[in-house]
């Protein structure tokens, strides 16, 4: 039983709404400080004393998670407790064993954004999913939009959790049960409203850690922030299967007593560091140092010296844009430069507008405004509505405000795409604003992604409805609310979507088969997690009906598929994508997946995770039809025999990946074979070896 | 996230073959005021202690495995059967269960089922919309969570789970099966579980049959649960244990025993009493001529049989203190 029997209630001002008590969140040490310092009268210089700003700044606390505020994905289904990201609170459960275990955190984030410098391919050349990059290379993978604001390593996933008490942190450790070695950030939210970035993963950080748990505690950076809220990040690219979280430690040092006092000196200097540290900053603002455009002091001035004309014929553009890219380093080192020239009279403002704007589309947000600072001329063509047709603000989630909001709106009037996932936590976007902006900018936009998105209620659903028309792509996921967000009819007003996300979102049914309905050109739909209030049945006998485009489709843990769903999926023949993992759970298969690999030859990624009425002759069915399959998941189903496993990868020439983790028919001694196979066979197997 | 309600209200579970609509109705009103309590425990702890009593349990456990010698010794189980211990701030909880071992015969451990469910309850108790007065909640949510499992685990078992609400000084069980609990006061047995059979040594039972036997397996509902409320006085002795301790040990015999520990505050003297039962419990099933209350039960039922019943014992002994 632990000691927080001694603790004093309510000690601490926070105002978290879901601050349940956990009985073991503090370590025992905390209890037994407390007792000491209470019998030794303020050893340690807090207690009851208002000291000067240099007091000892009370004793040294670890703390664990106490609750989860927020996170964007996890395995589980949200009412369960096994490998779900509540697992994450208190003390390790299952630390320092290494395994997959139910009583950790891991994540399956579906389809992950992606790094990609603006290219001609539709698909990066730096592919991610919850691991490796299969999801990049599955049908259903998406495009980032605005990619060039993505940082190097990529956020895919996230947590924000919670502690008990306030510390200035020194430390923050992430205790890795399995696969470690994805977390690339640690966020702390102050007193000042602000979240900071107390450590950032360079390359080197992420050379792939040795199998095994451990404890992973990055030098952070100095500061001197309160904090007890936390946000980790994920990115799962140079993983080989899901990592799993057992708990997360803060140590730091706390504030006692004395907190409103330096609280407040906090915020001051908190004020300033922020100003320095906004990443996009208004031009109204003198802040910052006037950064140069994209090419530089030296081009400019070697083109000066060089009295360089462009010529322009008729393909002159298309010459300069080449020149630009490809010889210009090359011309400039063959010609040398000499100092003390006459005044210029040809600079790199003379280039013609639309160069120059083609020169600016390839920066990111941030340093777009930090372009518009340097000129006039520069702030007109960095406010140009062409460079915001694709605007995200999600890498920019920690300083999105109703006020950036509001400056885009200016400039965006041909807005096509737009992204504010993972904005407006912790209420730094309102949804008036929200609603403005989609008012005045949403009625062309064919691309909408409002992923965790926390300031969306009913009404700004609404307005998407009303507003966005022509959407082709609407991705709402996360917005699991009770009572569901999506309960309005005038989604339904929709008509031309091609793709729609709702992955781990609440909705009523008949508005879903009402969008169904309407929208035929649907390609790819995601409903995973949606299974439990949802009869997917009637949903797949929908989809055989309205959406026979469907390409790809995912149900993860809709629990009451059931055959009769399977059979109505069989007559969607375009489809190249499903995930029925989790799905059908006590029934048997019957004929289903042999309709299924019969009327889809396209298919190329079948996820059959945890179906456990896959028997051997759907095994052996799968070996004969599935000439096309790619990636197929056959995790924990029983029944899975070597000789089944051999037939398979004989027969599905383009296979790359096979899950075979916790098939408990395949024994020991068959791990080596399927290690020889995996080889000669060029497919990625994964298996569930004890380790 | 997790608030109580969102949970309760999603556990619809066509799945699971029967519907807890009955557990929906009662747990959303006993899962807000869970949620209330638990809630206010926590600054309400100081306050709360100055008034009423509150009561605990000072309990030991004890057991042996049917075959000694294949089953190595792992703490929570005897063989098949299992049992947890939890404690929070407004409860005190006890379960076992025993596995059916008719499931060895299809190639399924029928230890790892009631292991599971034991180890699950045991995480449940902790968890926030866990609620002390309904024990039955804790079996389904338990049983839920076997199917979210990426590891099969198919089998089936009995189980009896008891929660000492510590705020009214009530005990709330929940039994499927023939598992279960006597409570000792004064001498004499005030409160006994009865024994939920289908038909002779076929008791009620929780259960996952591999996919597609499911027609031809005994399967109850968590809702068929045997559920039981009453209130404690202090030295109380309660005793849960698995049908390995009734079927051989008469319950006269027991209560003597029972009996000598009421009131018994000292672990190790109960921990004694209790290695004491599940010897006896031992002995009596190895025994091939004595006329245990199994072969009784066999006789009313025209089976001729005589001796103990060789099973796996588990032996949970609890005193309340307060």
């Amino acid at each position: 039983m632990s000691l927080l029997a001694y603790v004093e209630p309510g000690e601490s001002s926070d105002t978290e709404p879901e601050a349940e008590a956990e009985p073991d969140a503090l370590v025992d040490f905390t209890a037994m400080l407390r007792q000491r310092q209470r019998e030794y009268g303020g050893w340690f210089g807090c207690g009851s004393k208002m000291q000067a700003e240099q007091s000892d700044q009370g004793y040294y606390l670890e703390q664990y998670v106490l609750g989860v505020l927020d996170f964007s994905s996890q395995y589980g289904i949200d009412y369960s407790i096994s490998y779900t990201a509540a697992n994450v609170i208190g003390r390790p459960t299952k630390f320092p064993a290494y395994g997959d275990y139910p009583e950790t955190f891991p994540m399956v984030s579906r389809s992950g954004p992606c790094r990609t410098v603006r290219s001609e391919f539709p698909f990066n050349s730096r592919p991610q999913r919850t691991y490796g990059d299969w999801w990049q290379r599955a049908p259903s993978a998406t495009r980032e939009i605005q990619a060039q604001n993505l940082p190097k390593l990529a956020t895919h996933d996230y947590i924000v959790v919670y502690f008990e008490e306030f510390v200035v942190p020194t430390e923050v450790a992430i205790f890795e049960t399995f696969n470690p070695g994805a977390v690339v950030r640690i966020w702390a939210y102050g007193l000042t409203k602000h979240w900071t970035c107390l450590w950032e993963a360079t390359e080197s950080d992420l050379a792939r850690p040795a199998l095994d748990s451990r404890r992973f505690a990055p030098a952070l950076k100095k500061t001197t922030m309160i904090t007890k809220t936390l946000r980790i990040d994920f990115n799962h690219s140079r993983l080989n299967y899901y990592t799993e979280i057992d708990a997360i430690m803060l140590c730091g040092r706390t504030v006692s007593k004395t907190q409103s006092l330096l609280g407040r000196q906090q915020r001051t200097k908190q004020s300033h560091q922020s100003q320095r540290q906004a990443l996009v900053s208004p031009p109204a603002e003198a802040a910052g140092p006037p950064a140069p455009d994209g090419s530089g002091g030296p081009i400019s001035y070697k083109l000066r010296t060089l009295k360089f004309q462009p010529k322009c014929h008729e393909d002159g553009a298309t010459k300069l844009h080449d020149f630009i890219n490809n010889d210009l380093s090359q011309f400039l080192m063959e010609h040398s430069v000499e100092g003390g020239e006459p005044p210029p009279r040809v600079c790199l403002t003379d280039l013609p507008f639309e160069i120059l704007l083609r020169i600016l589309s390839y920066l990111d947000l941030k340093s777009l405004f930090r372009v518009g600072q340097v000129s006039r001329t520069f702030y007109d063509i960095s406010t140009h509505p062409l460079l915001y047709a694709e605007l995200s603000l999600k890498p920019y989630w920690h300083v999105a405000s109703s006020e950036l909001l509001c400056t885009l709106a200016r400039r965006a009037t041909m807005l096509r795409k737009l992204d504010l996932s993972w904005c407006g936590a912790l209420g730094n976007v309102s949804p008036t604003e929200f609603k403005k902006f989609l008012t005045q900018r949403g009625d062309n936009l064919t691309h909408l992604r409002l992923n965790s998105c926390k300031f969306l209620n009913a009404s700004c659903i609404e307005n998407v409805g009303i507003v966005c028309d022509n959407l082709i792509e609407l991705s709402l996921r996360n917005c699991a609310t009770d009572p569901p967000l999506l309960n309005f009819s005038c989604l339904a007003n929709l008509k031309n979507l091609e793709r729609l996300d709702l992955f781990q979102t609440a909705f009523e049914t008949e508005l879903l088969l009402s969008m169904l309905e309407g929208n035929r050109k649907l390609k790819h739909l995601n409903l995973a997690f949606c299974g439990v209030s949802v009869n997917m049945d009637n949903v797949a006998a929908h989809l055989a009906t309205y959406n026979t485009q469907l390409i790809s489709l995912d149900l993860w843990k809709a629990h009451f598929l059931s055959a009769r769903g399977l059979l109505s999926l069989t007559r969607l023949h375009q489809l190249e994508e499903l995930d029925l993992g989790w799905c059908l759970r006590e029934a048997s298969l019957g004929d289903g997946l042999f309709q299924l690999l019969s009327n889809c030859p396209n298919l190329k990624k079948l996820f059959l995770s945890a179906v456990r009425g896959t028997t051997e002759r759907d095994l052996m069915h799968i070996a004969a039809l599935g000439k096309n399959l790619e990636q197929l998941d056959l995790m924990g189903i029983l029944n899975i025999t070597h000789e089944r496993v051999y037939d398979i990868l004989v027969h599905c020439p383009k296979l790359q990946l096979l899950d075979l983790s916790f098939c408990d028919n395949i024994m020991d001694r068959d791990f080596d074979l399927l290690a020889e196979w995996s080889h000669q066979f060029t497919v990625d197997i994964k298996t569930s070896r004890r380790y | 996230m997790h608030s109580s309600l969102n949970w309760t209200s999603r556990l619809i579970s066509r799945a699971l073959r029967s519907s807890f609509s009955t557990l929906l109705e009662t747990a959303t009103g006993g899962g807000g005021g869970a949620a209330a309590k638990s809630g206010a425990t926590k600054s309400g702890a100081a306050a709360g202690s100055s008034g009423c009593p509150r009561p605990r349990f000072v309990s030991v456990v004890c057991g042996f495995a049917k075959d000694n010698l294949r089953h190595k010794y792992k703490p929570g189980k005897y063989g098949e059967d299992s049992w947890f211990k939890a404690s929070t701030e407004s409860a005190d909880v006890m379960g076992v269960a025993d596995g059916v071992g008719g499931w060895r015969s299809y190639g399924i451990d029928p230890g790892e089922f009631s292991s599971f469910l034991m180890r699950t309850c045991e995480r449940l108790v902790q968890c926030s919309h866990f609620n002390p007065q309904r024990p039955v909640n804790l079996l389904a949510y338990s049983y839920c969570e076997l199917m979210e499992q990426k590891k099969p685990i198919l089998g089936s078992s009995t189980a009896c789970v008891l929660i000492l609400n510590r705020e009214t000084s009530t005990v709330h069980t929940a039994n499927i099966g023939d598992s279960g609990f006597i409570v000792v006061r004064q001498g004499q047995v005030v409160h006994k579980s009865e024994e939920q059979q289908h038909y002779f040594n076929t008791p009620f039972q929780l259960s996952l049959p591999p996919p597609g036997h499911g027609p031809n397996v005994l399967s109850d509902s968590p809702e068929s649960a045997d559920t039981m409320s009453f209130p404690v006085r202090d030295g109380d002795v309660i005793l849960i244990a698995t049908d390995g301790v009734f079927d051989n040990v008469p319950e006269d015999l027991m209560l003597q025993v029972l009996s000598e520990v009421e009131g018994e505050r000292d672990p190790v003297k109960l921990q004694m009493t209790a290695n004491s039962l599940a010897l006896m419990a031992r002995t009596l099933s190895l025994n091939s001529e004595f006329l245990s209350p199994f072969a009784l039960s066999a006789r009313r039922n025209n089976i001729q049989a005589r001796g103990g019943k060789p099973d796996d014992i588990t032996v949970v002994l609890a005193t309340v203190a307060m």
